[in-house]
């Protein structure tokens, strides 16, 4: 099978695996409007939780740690592969980091009564977001496919050194942000009906992530692809 | 008795999906391109 045809029969079931994670994420929102009791103190507003913490465990543990990892598997290997899928993983990772800066700020403004302090897990959330807009945007104005690839792998294995820092934050420092209540050492301190909305809200974002990494890592092999079949042809490779 | 905060949760309910419905949709339709 040509890397072409490889690639456009990954993207198919790409498509189709973020079809199921799409469906699965509207499945939290069903679960967690309409079969999750609300919480006693914080009312309603804490049901932005089963959006927020998912959206946070995909970007900074998933989304960004495949970013260092296969950042520093390219640094070695030097094989193309591996810059797609960490390059397709940071721009995914960006969109859920997006969610998690917008949908934080509305929590805290219904609980802090503040749209913003700047804590260490807020303020290091934003940084973190900041190094993974400029590795787009470094990725988008280097043009030669190894250097760029080389320089993104830097700055990506840079900003994932950084989720361990974040994940201690609520730890280390004075903050406001809340402790966690899943990923922590000992029982998660929820009730019944509330965890399974979390396990599962974790699980369909999970699903989602993939379905998304999967299809823009088959269109970053199908356009590295064409763009060297066009070189083998004598057309011009950056069309 | 809670807060009531409902509209709070709705905003970043339909935040949340704008983002994610745009991204899937703009990846699903740029990458099919023939």
């Amino acid at each position: 099978m040509t890397a072409t045809a490889s690639a456009e029969r990954a993207l198919r079931r790409g498509g189709v695996l973020m079809a199921v994670g799409l469906l699965m994420v509207a499945g939290v929102y069903v679960r967690a409007l309409l079969f999750t009791p609300e919480e006693a103190t914080q009312g309603l507003a804490q049901k932005i939780f089963y959006i927020h913490a998912p959206s946070a465990w995909v970007a900074l543990y998933l989304a960004y740690g495949i970013v260092g990892i296969f950042s520093v598997l390219y640094l070695f290997l030097r094989d193309p592969r591996l810059d797609l899928l960490a390059s397709s993983s940071a721009e995914v990772g960006t969109v859920f980091t997006t969610v998690v800066l917008v949908t934080g700020p509305i929590w805290g403004k219904t609980i802090w009564g503040a749209w913003w302090t700047w804590d260490a897990r807020l303020t290091s959330t934003l940084f973190l977001y900041f190094i993974y807009l400029a590795y787009l945007v470094l990725r988008s104005a280097v043009e030669e496919p190894g250097r760029r690839a080389r320089y993104s792998a830097v700055l990506g294995i840079l900003g994932a050194l950084l989720v361990p820092f974040i994940h201690m934050t609520v730890y280390l420092f004075r903050t406001l942000h809340p402790m966690p209540v899943v990923l922590q050492p000992g029982r998660p301190r929820v009730p019944g009906a509330m965890l399974v909305t979390i396990l599962y809200s974790f699980l369909a974002f999970t699903v989602f992530y993939f379905g998304l990494l999967w299809r823009r890592y088959a269109w970053a092999r199908l356009a590295a692809a064409r763009a060297q079949g066009d070189a083998e042809g004598g057309a011009d490779a950056t069309r | 008795m809670p807060p009531a905060n409902g509209g709070y949760m709705v905003a970043a309910y339909v935040a949340a999906a704008v983002i994610y419905l745009s991204y899937s949709a703009w990846l699903y339709w740029r990458s099919r391109g023939r």
